[in-house]
């Protein structure tokens, strides 16, 4: 809150507003860029010159639902005019869709994959950011031996790379039968995350004067209702912060994903990528399936963006 | 036990209500501690026994013990010895550039704007992306033929992930832009939570601004930052998916990249375990020295 | 927000349970994401429409593909009971007890007749001449070349290249012309450029496209049967291929060094080169007309012989085998029964697969169905694989990662990339206990 009253205040106030939209203009372009190419028919996504004026279309989504296949002959005119709309997108792109024993059309396995997504990724950041705040006060208030070594501890358990912990995981799995179950991604990306979350709950906490719960503990409450009503609220910025970023990790983990699991649990990082063994790339299928991928979090993001944003009210001391 | 309770005298009156102090600290620490600890016991114990083995997971031959061999094979190989000082630059320049661009980003927002939720959502889309969608696209971008980079900014045909020199910057670049939306937020909540009659206070000292910035705005916001840049230099060593979709070149190959070639193509358990380990001491040895920072910070 | 969390565990946790509970009938199939995997898709389909037995192709992106398979085999996971694995995989496959021993079923259905030579010989044979078999091929796949007609048939292109070098303009005819072709067409002013062809270091692309000269110079990357490297992988030929593997790297478009099949169909598709070198399987996207706008120009050839006459490519494709750790192994092999047939056979190449069927490879059906299938039934007659022992991945990351800075970047010189490589071959294969030299 930089004082802006004077006037050069209210003109560095301007160049700073500026340098914003500049800076987010550069930021957004290569989202931009993406989100172009969902839109564009294949050929122009790697067109030389780059295109960036072209007639949009949705044949990319269409593609992203469907299972298809590359044409070999030219389409029968017969079965051409005999499709609905959107088989006609797909046959317009040089591509088949691929039909089950019974003739019906094969949807791709990208709905059930961002539903697995969402399952798991939901519940992992709960879970996380749960077991992160608690932990995080228990750590910030009480006395625990040894808690350098226990807090260094849990940072650490996200230092080793993920490629070696991968296979003693899936042997681990294995045994347990958590292998390409929910679960085992949302304890997973639970772990993953919980370090995380007590770190960043705990510069948080520690923020929050004591007074306020000593104040509380000498008004009649217990410590439980003290931690619920007065430390939770001051705390909203760091757990809405923690969940946005736990968020991220679990919607967008692709190598545990990819091993640990096979059709029944496996999230939508590794389905979307899994476009480019097709004779050409297919940039347009990966993008839509990109920035549909990206709604949710950024839906999230956006929701929280007030507690974000709101920092911590030190209100009741400073008065 | 309750000789560990400082903040309140076990008999008072708000200690005997509801659950006791060490109860709720028990209750709040134990069950994450105890989760971590069985969750990741086996995997350390499987790749800190097998790095002084001669096991290759892929294979049903005998395991032989080979004490501290394979260390010794892994700090010998010059590759290795490459990858690490391409990592440990890598970390520098990609750390540096989020902490530069996010926390200026954070200045910059940390005012009464119009539409300040909506910018700062739209600013962190990029950490919102999947690494490995993010290095593909990133590949297309960059390319010299069908790139839009080198059209957009008029450069010719700069060839910036096929170039020796260019490709560990043009990595760099891609996760700067990636990952300085996370210090920007971060280094926001920090920002905000300066209590604001601390600058009231500074501006009727008529400071400068500059003695405010480093003597009251920073020393608030370091302990948030550090976190921040812990999370990042950790994450750093670590990157994979990005460089390794985005560039072959042996000048750009990191740590991570070589460590997945030795464990998961040529099946090397043994050896891959022990650099890991390696890894897993870097890390621990530079995580530490921020963590000492950390403390210090919040100490004043 | 408990409620939410719990709400959302017993769901997770009964979709859990109802998938296990759901196994009969099933069968899953591990192969990497591309078109044959499509293909082959909708030919489980109809097998599905005619026994009711539910046949999933599951896929994984090409670079993830050794990856996920192999870590599933080495944990004996079931999760697969079929799989369409590299022909490099074998010794890994068989060796380590990841595969079913299929010699019986291979010899009472006369397969070793019935399918292409070389396909049995590289996708099912190992150790190689023992007459013990692993797998059915299944899809055939080989190195081969596009070009561009419409160039190499304007006439004033065709004079300006006999006054330069002397011979008619047409599909090369030994690699020494295929280079001669590729240096007159490149042009990095006009925007064009002489050929594309693979030098990623990641996974074998750099090393089959290298691989894929030395052959046809009648170098070799070793004797796989007496384990002689040393002299075999630097041999003069062997220098000379990699020599001209490098140049020919030269007339290739700008940032050409982390390319395979995707990028070498996009430089064509975008009508950016004169050349191009894939795999037969990655050749149906470039005839269509809605993928590629220069789609009635191409033309196809084989692998041309070198400067001596060696005539051969590199092999791809695969065979699919059964993971000795499924649990519907019965189901499995009667989905193999029904996969030899001929009727399946034919259908399977009508659908877009390159079928390894001897009779059909070779009847003038196929041959004419599309304009590559010519060159891909020449070249499936000619063709040599890597090494196929289970150390083959160390061979060939370290092949990758010894072309690589000569071929893309320049350094050093052909022969001492070769010299050095032949020490670190005869290093690593010694410890794994070959009688390497």
């Amino acid at each position: 809150m930089a004082v802006v009253s004077t006037r050069a205040g209210r003109l560095g106030n301007r160049i700073a507003i500026a340098a914003v939209i500049v800076v987010t203009l550069i930021f957004l372009s290569p989202i931009y860029w993406i989100t172009s190419t969902a839109f564009k028919p294949l050929v122009l996504a790697t067109s030389v010159p780059p295109t960036v004026v072209f007639e949009p279309s949705i044949t990319p989504f269409v593609k992203l639902f469907t299972k298809r296949a590359q044409l070999t002959t030219p389409v029968d005119p017969a079965v051409y005019e005999a499709a609905p709309w959107w088989e006609k997108l797909v046959l317009d792109g040089g591509e088949r869709l691929s039909r089950d024993g019974r003739g019906e059309v094969v949807f791709s396995a990208y709905p059930d994959r961002f539903a697995n997504s969402l399952i798991i990724a939901v519940t992992s950041t709960l879970l996380a950011v749960s077991l992160g705040t608690i932990t995080a006060y228990g750590f910030s208030r009480f006395r625990v031996k040894g808690e350098a070594d226990l807090l260094f501890f849990i940072l650490s358990t996200r230092m080793l790379p993920p490629v070696v912990v991968a296979i003693p995981m899936f042997l681990m799995y294995r045994a347990v039968g958590l292998n390409d179950t929910h679960i085992g991604l949302i304890i997973l990306y639970t772990a993953f995350n919980v370090s995380f979350a007590v770190w960043l709950m705990k510069g948080f906490i520690d923020e929050i004067p004591k007074e306020y719960e000593e104040a509380a503990l000498v008004d009649g409450y217990t410590r439980m209702q003290a931690f619920f009503k007065i430390v939770l609220p001051e705390a909203a910025t760091g757990i809405a912060a923690t969940a946005v970023f736990c968020f991220i990790t679990a919607w967008n983990e692709y190598a545990f994903a990819l091993i640990l699991s096979n059709r029944r649990a496996q999230t939508a990082p590794p389905f979307i990528p899994s476009q480019v063994g097709t004779g050409l790339q297919d940039w347009t299928v990966i993008a839509a399936g990109t920035v549909l991928f990206l709604l949710p979090v950024a839906i999230f993001t956006f929701l929280l963006r007030n507690h974000l944003l709101r920092g911590m009210s030190f209100g009741a001391i400073r008065k | 036990m309750t000789s560990l309770i400082t903040t309140l005298d076990p008999r008072s009156r708000a200690a005997s209500r509801g659950w006791s102090d060490t109860t709720i600290r028990n209750v709040f620490v134990i069950p994450t501690v105890a989760f971590l600890i069985i969750f990741n016991v086996f995997p350390l114990l499987y790749s800190l026994g097998f790095s002084f083995t001669d096991f290759r997971a892929s294979s049903k031959a005998q395991v032989n013990l080979v004490g501290f061999k394979n260390y010794v094979d892994v700090l010998a190989d010059p590759v290795i010895w490459r990858t690490f000082t391409t990592t440990l630059w890598y970390v520098i320049v990609s750390v540096t550039g989020q902490f530069v661009v996010g926390f200026g980003l954070a200045l910059l927002l940390n005012r009464p704007l119009p539409y300040k939720g909506l910018l700062t959502t739209l600013l962190m889309l990029p950490m919102m992306l999947s690494p490995v969608v993010v290095g593909l696209f990133w590949k297309l971008i960059y390319d010299p033929s069908w790139g839009i980079l080198n059209h957009a900014l008029g450069l010719g045909r700069v060839a910036w992930l096929s170039d020796a020199n260019l490709a560990l910057y043009a990595v760099a670049i891609t996760d700067i832009w990636m990952w300085s939306p996370f210090v920007m937020l971060l280094s926001l909540a920090g920002l905000s939570a300066v209590p604001k009659h601390l600058y009231e206070a500074a501006s009727i000292d008529r400071a400068g601004k500059l003695y405010t910035f480093f003597r009251i705005t920073l020393p608030l916001v370091a302990p948030i930052l550090l976190i921040a840049v812990i999370f990042r230099t950790m994450e750093a060593f670590k990157t994979f998916d990005i460089a390794f979709v985005m560039t072959g070149q042996p000048a750009a190959e990191l740590i991570s990249s070589r460590l997945y070639k030795m464990a998961f193509q040529q099946w090397q358990t043994g050896p891959s375990s022990a650099l890991a380990y390696i890894i897993l001491i870097m890390v621990l040895c530079i995580t530490n020295i921020y963590v000492k920072y950390l403390n210090k910070a919040k100490e004043r | 927000m408990r409620k939410t969390i719990a709400g959302l565990l017993a769901g997770a946790s009964l979709m859990t349970i109802g998938a296990i509970s759901a196994q009969a009938q099933e069968l899953t199939i591990l192969w990497a994401e591309w078109d044959p995997a499509n293909y082959l898709q909708e030919l489980v389909n109809e097998y599905q429409a005619e026994t009711g037995v539910a046949v999933t192709v599951e896929t994984v992106p090409w670079p993830d593909f050794q990856t996920k398979a192999f870590t599933e085999f080495n944990a004996q996971g079931s999760a697969y009971d079929l799989v369409v694995g590299d022909s490099q995989w074998l010794g890994a496959g068989s060796l380590n007890g990841h595969y079913v021993d299929l010699t019986e079923f291979i010899n009472a259905n006369n397969l070793a007749e019935v399918m292409a030579p070389a396909t049995m010989q590289y996708y099912s044979e190992y150790p190689g001449g023992s007459g013990t078999y692993w797998s059915v091929p299944l899809e055939g796949d080989a190195l081969g070349w596009t070009y561009r007609k419409d160039w190499f048939e304007d006439p004033a292109e065709m004079e300006a290249f006999k006054a330069k070098y002397g011979y008619d303009l047409g599909v090369p005819q030994d690699f020494k012309q295929l280079i001669d072709i590729a240096e007159f067409f490149h042009r990095p002013d006009e925007n064009r450029y002489g050929a594309a062809i693979y030098s990623q270091n990641q996974g074998d692309a750099i090393v089959m496209g290298v691989e894929n000269s030395v052959f046809a110079y009648g170098g070799s990357f070793g004797d796989y049967e007496s384990f002689q490297v040393t002299g075999l992988l630097n041999s003069p030929e062997s220098i000379e291929a990699l020599e001209d593997y490098r140049k020919l790297f030269t007339f290739g478009p700008p940032g050409w060094g982390n390319s395979f099949f995707a990028e070498v169909n996009t430089a064509v598709a975008q009508g950016q080169v004169a050349m191009g070198m894939n795999f037969f399987a990655f050749f149906p996207a470039l005839v269509n007309e809605a993928t590629n706008p220069h789609a009635a120009n191409m033309g196809f050839f084989a692998n041309p012989p070198g400067p001596r006459g060696d005539d051969f490519a590199a092999l791809g494709g695969q065979g699919i085998s059964l993971v000795s750790y499924s649990q519907n192994q019965e189901e499995a092999m009667k989905f193999l029964e029904w996969f030899i047939k001929e009727e399946t056979q034919e259908r399977w190449a009508e659908l877009g697969g390159y079928t390894a069927h001897g009779a059909i490879l070779e009847s003038e059906k196929f041959r004419t169905a599309t304009p590559f299938n010519e060159a891909f039934f020449q070249t499936m007659f000619k063709v040599r694989d890597f090494w196929a022992l289970p150390e083959y991945a160390e061979l060939l990351t370290e092949a990758a990662d010894a072309f690589y800075p000569y071929v893309v970047n320049g350094e050093g010189d052909a022969k001492t990339t070769l010299d050095t490589l032949a020490t670190t071959w005869v290093d690593t294969l010694q410890a794994a206990g070959y009688p390497a030299q």
